[in-house]
Parts: structure tokens; sequence; C-alpha cells
């Protein structure tokens, strides 16, 4: 499992992403965007919009925090 | 006040007061209430501080001399909320029960019980109405500047809202945009001077001042925004990339479900923090107020929790 979260300083949702995230027990790389304006390009080609935080598991990307999905995509119940 | 033996696993669901919000109004009524000791459930959707969380950094709150992040000062009442014994609940709530001695807070995990209710959910950034502005949400239009800044890396943006929340946000914007141009309703800018001083020290920036804006006009992505001068009727399409709004509040009270008697949106309370309904109380940006900041929503958090012990008490 491969779990990539994209994230800028004082984004709440992000936090609460990486929260859940840790609270799942799921380890996670994190990129933040405002460092690295590539990666904010490449959210834009990957996703279409223009908001994080998103959450890549294993390719697929999943623009902010949709619980529901990031579960499903996690196999979590 | 009543005690329960939590096993292992099993979720407590009763407590004496139910505090819905955990910004700064709801943090510290929590930590009020906890102080008398109480037991307190905290529910919140995002993160601790409310909309201040997105703010980068608040000034205007007296024992920061240099500032605070948003996203810092909540951390910081969490902590102390949590030292009390203050509980909480990262779920959004979605529907309540207030009337009679025992009341209800549904969430989509579970439900919950307490004698009192503490409505602290607060406001967000009002939407504008008008064509374009939900096409584009997430695609050049935003309402978090924190959030959203490094995706306008050296390109053109509008603010909408010359407010301190516009302000303050354009200021954090300017780090990563190429120019800004402010837009604003009223024929002069209603932040405080200190801000206006300091976002008038960039060459990169321009104000609109007296101007509606009636689109926000762009094909595949943003291409601008159009405005009319209030004065003249005289209509033109500024040209951006992306388009920041901060123009005023909208209270957080959809989950009321008309259960509350509301004006404008906003729950209404006597200078007790009460609302209408008997053990039920409101405090922060989510009251009928004049101002809403920090320190304002402190005040109010304050008021409220002393009102909750004196409840609770049976006073």
């Amino acid at each position: 499992m491969r779990v990539i979260v994209f994230t800028a300083p004082g984004c709440p949702w992000c936090t609460r992403a990486k929260n859940y995230l840790r609270e799942r027990g799921i380890s996670f790389k994190e990129v933040d965007i405002s460092r690295n304006p590539s990666a904010a390009r490449d959210l834009v080609r990957m996703t279409g919009q223009t908001g994080v935080p998103v959450i890549v598991i294993n390719g697929k990307p999943v623009v902010g925090f949709n619980k529901p999905l990031i579960d499903r995509l996690l196999g979590l119940k | 006040m009543e005690f329960f033996i939590k096993k292992e696993n099993e979720k407590k669901r009763e407590y004496d007061a139910l505090v819905i919000g955990a910004g700064p109004a709801g943090l510290t009524a929590a930590i009020y209430i906890a102080r008398g000791r109480f037991s307190v459930l905290v529910f919140e959707k995002v993160i601790p501080g409310g909309l201040a969380a997105t703010t980068h950094l608040i000034e205007n709150y007296p024992g920061f001399p240099e500032g605070v992040e948003g996203e810092e000062l909540g951390r910081l009442m969490e902590k102390q909320a949590r030292n009390l014994g203050v509980e909480f609940a990262m779920e959004e709530v979605v529907d309540v029960e207030l009337e009679g001695e025992k009341k209800r807070v549904k969430t989509r995990e579970g439900e919950y019980e307490g004698k009192a209710v503490v409505i602290a959910t607060g406001s967000s950034h009002k939407k504008l109405g008008v064509p374009g502005e939900d096409k584009f949400t997430g695609k050049g239009v935003s309402y978090c500047a924190t959030c959203d800044a490094p995706f306008y890396k050296d390109k053109k943006i509008a603010v909408v809202g010359c407010g301190n929340s516009g302000m303050q946000e354009g200021l954090y914007l300017l780090r990563f945009v190429r120019s800004i141009d402010f837009i604003e309703y009223f024929p002069y800018i209603p932040a405080d001077r200190i801000l206006q001083e300091r976002v008038k020290k960039h060459e990169n920036v321009k104000f609109h001042l007296n101007h509606q804006v009636l689109e926000i006009v762009g094909d595949e992505r943003v291409e601008g925004v159009r405005v009319k001068k209030r004065d003249t009727g005289e209509e033109k399409v500024i040209e951006v990339d992306g388009v920041f709004i901060f123009a005023g509040l909208s209270p957080n009270t959809a989950f009321l479900n008309g259960k509350m008697e509301l004006e404008d949106g906003y729950v209404v309370t006597d200078e007790f923090m009460r609302t209408s309904i008997p053990g039920v109380f409101a405090c922060g940006d989510v009251r009928k107020k004049v101002l809403r900041q920090v320190a304002t929503a402190v005040g109010d958090g304050a008021v409220c929790g002393a009102s909750v012990v004196e409840y609770l008490e049976g006073r």
C-alpha cells in the first residue's frame, strides 16, 4: 500500500486527513506543495482541481477528505 | 454529577455537556465547564481551531506579540481543554434533539446524550452567489488562502472582499502570486488600517472599490471577474487566473434542521448565551452579534461556560 498526502501548511482538512490516517495506523508520505511548486502543477494535471488535501492511494487520487472513499481504497471498514 | 464506567472499546455516550464545534468559542466554553467539574464532549468535523485555524496569522488576539498561526492557537486551546479532561469526538453533527431534560446529538458515527448543549459551530466564508462561482470552486475559485495559495504561484488573482479577512489573507497570498486585484463592494476599505497600510506597501496590488462582482468568467478555467461599478453602472472584466472570496460570513446552522429559531441564520441568545430552549446555549460566530473575532469568541465562550455550569448545578 502506497499512500501520499499532498498538503499545504495551515490547511485544516490536510491536518484532519493526516490525523485520520495516523489514527488508523496507515503510514504515508507527505508532500507540502508550498515547498514543491512542481507537485502543485502535477496535482492540477492529475485531478483538474486546485485544492488540497489530495490523498493518493495506490495511484488513485482522492481530492479532499472524502472518508468513505479513503476507507474503501484502503480496505478499511 | 454522574460517573460512568467506561469499558474497553466502549464509547461513552452520556455527558453533562455536549459542545458542538471546537473553535475558540466552543473550546473556551468546554474549558470553563470542565473546570466546574462537569463532563464535556466536544464535537469537531475538521480540526480544533475553527475558521481561525485557516488563518495564517492572528495578530489581534492578545497574548501573542508576534501573532499566532490559527492552527497553532487551536492546538494550544485543545491541549488546555484535554488537560482538564475534556473529551473530543472528531465527528460531524448531523441532527439534534434539543427539547426536554436530556438533549440528543446525532453524528454520522453515533448518538450522544447531554444535559446541556452548546452550539459553537461558527461560520464559514459566504458564497457570492454569482454565475461561475460553483462551476469553478476548487478549480480557480477558493475560500481558503492557506489551503490553495501554492496553486497560484506567479499567477494573477483577485481577492473579493477588503475586510480584515480579505486583507490578512491577501498578505499571505502575496507571498505566492504575481499580483492581486482587490474588489470591494463598499466605496471604502473596511479592514483595520494597519492591514491596509501593509497591503498598500506592495506594488503589485490594485483596488477596485465600490464594485460589485457579477460573474466569474472563463471557459475551461477562470479567465476573469466581471464587475460593475456601483455608482456609474460601468462594467468591466478584470483578467485573473484565480479568485479568492472573503466577502462576509455565513453561519453554520444547517444541522439544526429548523429546530431552533434563527435570525438571518444566526442563533439568538441573551447576554448569558442562553437560547430560547432551556439547557441550550450558543457562543461565538454562530451567534447573532456585532463583531466576529477570536477575542470575542473567547469572551462568548467564557460567559457561556459559566452559564452552563450554573445550569448544571441547578442554580
